[in-house]
């Protein structure tokens, strides 16, 4: 008489790693630990910013001086209409239309793109047009930094929804497995606009000291 | 499966754009509130407007787009902490170096 086999250990972690004691898929849980870990990394770069901005500096302009709020207004526009766009992939995966999952998750992508090309315009003009460049002054340091940094985390994001288009395109759509994962690229995602938010209102409209 | 069960309150595309058109609207008063704030000079009352209105964007998102008024009390305690870690540190120092008073 064979006696039942035990299932396989993998098996067996992998639907234990699912729902821990606290009822929230574990890597649900970690994505929002790391986002939350991410309010000091920004809190400090964005502290540090705040720091030097209104000193005065013998040498060249300092951000404040030299911002273009229209521009730096519609590419948070821009920015703000990408976690439209991420919302919506989501929602059409979760009615199982892949097509649209993958039309929104490209959309995603291109968005975040004309946002990190934005920057890149802003920074070229900044260092051509203003002469501003990172080793210009503290202020200006603390500028590209912080915002160099977002910038970074758009681009991680842009890369990660275009691995999950490719994903979807190879494979003829996302599973319910896959759900998580877009999951977490939205949670991501819409943090990044969070930050964004917040640069935008702190660092460029409070401390601006021109029309743009 | 507990993912299944709160996308079920989760709100529909039309008020995903709803809520875009909000957020739009609200970055728009913000860009206005600046250029009147060049014009007029308004002072704190500009500082506290402009805060307030991203406020209401962070939590606007949070929220709806990243489903934490719809997920369980957990997820937002850990988030909370973090914010609330990061804004009391971050505060505490730039009063100890008189920044929050040089703007005054």
């Amino acid at each position: 008489m064979s006696e039942p086999t035990a299932p396989p250990e993998d098996e067996a972690v992998a639907h234990h790693d699912e729902h821990e004691s606290t009822g929230v898929e574990n890597r649900k849980l970690g994505m929002w630990v790391f986002l939350s870990s991410e309010f000091l990394f920004f809190g400090a770069l964005i502290t540090n910013y705040l720091l030097y901005f209104g000193r005065d500096y013998p040498q060249g302009p300092t951000p404040a001086e030299v911002y273009d709020i229209p521009f730096t207004s519609v590419s948070s526009f821009v920015l703000l209409m990408s976690s439209l766009t991420m919302v919506l992939a989501h929602n059409a995966l979760s009615r199982r239309d892949q097509g649209a999952t993958r039309t929104w998750l490209l959309a995603t992508a291109m968005l975040g793109s004309v946002f990190l090309a934005g920057q890149v315009f802003e920074f070229t003009e900044f260092i051509v047009e203003h002469d501003m460049t990172l080793s210009t002054n503290p202020a200006a340091s603390a500028f590209y930094v912080l915002t160099g940094f977002h910038g970074t985390h758009v681009a991680i994001g842009v890369i990660m929804l275009l691995s999950l288009f490719g994903l979807s395109k190879r494979l003829g759509g996302l599973s319910d497995r896959q759900h998580l994962n877009v999951e977490l690229v939205g949670l991501y995602w819409h943090f990044v606009d969070i930050i964004w938010i917040v640069i935008f209102t702190v660092v460029y409209l409070l401390t601006a000291t021109g029309g743009g | 499966m507990v993912a299944e069960e709160h996308h079920v309150a989760h709100p529909k595309p039309s008020q995903y754009v709803k809520i875009a058109v909000l957020l739009a609207v609200l970055t728009a008063i913000e860009v206005g509130l600046f250029y009147t704030n060049n014009t007029l000079s308004l002072g704190w009352v500009n500082t506290a407007m402009l805060l307030i209105l991203a406020a209401l964007k962070f939590v606007i998102v949070i929220g709806w787009y990243m489903h934490l008024r719809f997920e369980k009390i957990t997820l937002s305690r850990f988030f909370s902490f973090g914010f609330v870690l990061a804004f009391t540190l971050y505060a505490i120092v730039l009063v100890s170096f008189g920044v929050l008073a040089l703007n005054r």
